[in-house]
């Protein structure tokens, strides 16, 4: 399986016929209920009422080129809600605050990903941190740093507040704290004014 | 007595791991580097293996902030000890012979563990933190002590685990990382640190 943060590098996800899409959903059921390592290309199959033939048709790389798929698509979803999330905030705060509930959000309300990390944590942790943890950084900061450019006009401040975010979501999600729930809206802005804000004011003074 | 068998096993154990790999090591071996009996073994480490490997990236995950620890000792000014801390850190790892090897060949082995540990070591930075924070006067009106040294402990596991696109050599980027996303919100301004680094 590639890294996420390969998989986020091409976020342009294939347009996916019906076919495709039911493909993915039904891997995104099979390892939610039983993880990776059992999850087979015979048990997409039959999850997604398709043949084993036309799974093969649909991805031709098999098993890899599946998860891979299965990856990118929720990258890209991912990053379409931000995008989504930025262009109704009016202010940097808005925005700050809504990528923070929606992805907090997300990854504790994703099926497949919490059963990873309670069950073969093995298969996640190591993306999350150390060198693959500064790819995934990079990549989010690429392509999410730009979507700030309405209110942080210098693109390496953008990348620089970009990468901070992703830090503080990963960290506050996969070590939940009392203090902050980042899920809960009036608990982000409140978090975001605290300990964002003022960085970013300073940072794009 | 103890105490000193379990040191020698912990050792004895890393060692093994640098020689071997996490995944290779057995009791057999740490028994034999230690120069006692795989019963000696067992009976500190009833786990066997998997207990012995746990303890070992949890021991030495210790150590290491042990050392960061003594290497910011006496700097009193948060903000300093901190930009210290980041510099020292940063270096540990890239120069931990150990954790890198680790890292390249096994990091599936390894990171849930450390993913674990850091939980605690987080909390036990946090508590180093607080009592500069509550001394601190410049602490921002509103803001929990005990709430932003956890924040604070959570941003310097993250960025000495991976420094994305800071260069963490680089005493002057270290500071502006410090007094914009680890302390902005934290503390005020005030005419030494609102402008330039002042270093």
């Amino acid at each position: 399986m590639q890294s996420v943060a390969e998989a986020v590098a091409e976020p342009a996800a294939q347009e996916l016929d019906a076919a495709g899409a039911r493909v993915l959903d039904a891997a995104l059921r099979c390892i939610s209920r039983w993880g990776l390592a059992k999850t087979t290309v015979d048990d997409v199959a039959r999850e997604a009422g398709v043949g084993r033939a036309t799974l093969y048709r649909l991805f031709p790389g098999g098993r890899e080129a599946l998860l891979d798929a299965v990856v990118s698509r929720e990258v890209a979803r991912a990053v379409g809600r931000l995008e989504a999330g930025a262009r109704r905030s009016a202010a940097l705060e808005d925005v700050i605050v809504a990528w923070l509930v929606d992805v907090a959000t997300t990854l504790a309300g994703h099926p497949a990903l919490q059963f990873l990390l309670a069950h073969e944590p093995e298969s996640v942790l190591p993306q999350l941190a150390f060198g693959r943890c500064n790819a995934l950084l990079d990549r989010a900061a690429t392509l999410t740093g730009p979507l700030l450019a309405r209110w942080v006009p210098n693109p390496e401040q953008q990348a620089r507040a970009a990468e901070w975010v992703t830090r503080v979501v990963l960290s506050y999600t996969l070590a939940p704290s009392p203090d902050a729930d980042l899920r809960d809206p009036a608990s982000a802005r409140r978090f975001a004014r605290t300990f964002i804000l003022p960085g970013l004011a300073r940072a794009t003074a | 007595m103890e105490r000193a068998v379990r040191t020698r096993l912990l050792e004895a154990a890393y060692a093994c791991i640098g020689r071997y790999g996490l995944g290779k090591t057995t009791v057999e071996d740490v028994a034999r580097q230690a120069g006692v009996s795989r019963a000696t073994v067992y009976r500190q480490f009833p786990g066997g293996r998997d207990e012995l490997m746990r303890e070992v990236i949890a021991w030495e995950t210790t150590r290491f902030f042990l050392r960061l620890a003594e290497a910011v000792a006496g700097i009193h000014d948060f903000a300093d000890m901190l930009e210290e801390a980041l510099l020292y850190a940063h270096e540990a790892v890239e120069g931990h012979a150990l954790l890198q090897q680790v890292l390249a060949t096994e990091p599936e082995r390894l990171i849930p563990t450390l993913t674990v540990e850091s939980g605690r070591i987080c909390r036990q930075i946090a508590e180093f933190l607080v009592p500069y924070l509550r001394a601190e006067p410049r602490l921002r009106p509103g803001v929990d002590a005990a709430e932003a040294a956890d924040y604070v402990a959570r941003m310097l596991l993250s960025w000495i685990g991976a420094p994305g696109r800071w260069d963490l050599t680089e005493r002057r980027q270290v500071r502006a990382l410090v007094e914009t996303e680890f302390l902005a919100g934290v503390l005020l301004d005030d005419e030494t640190r609102s402008g330039l680094p002042s270093h």
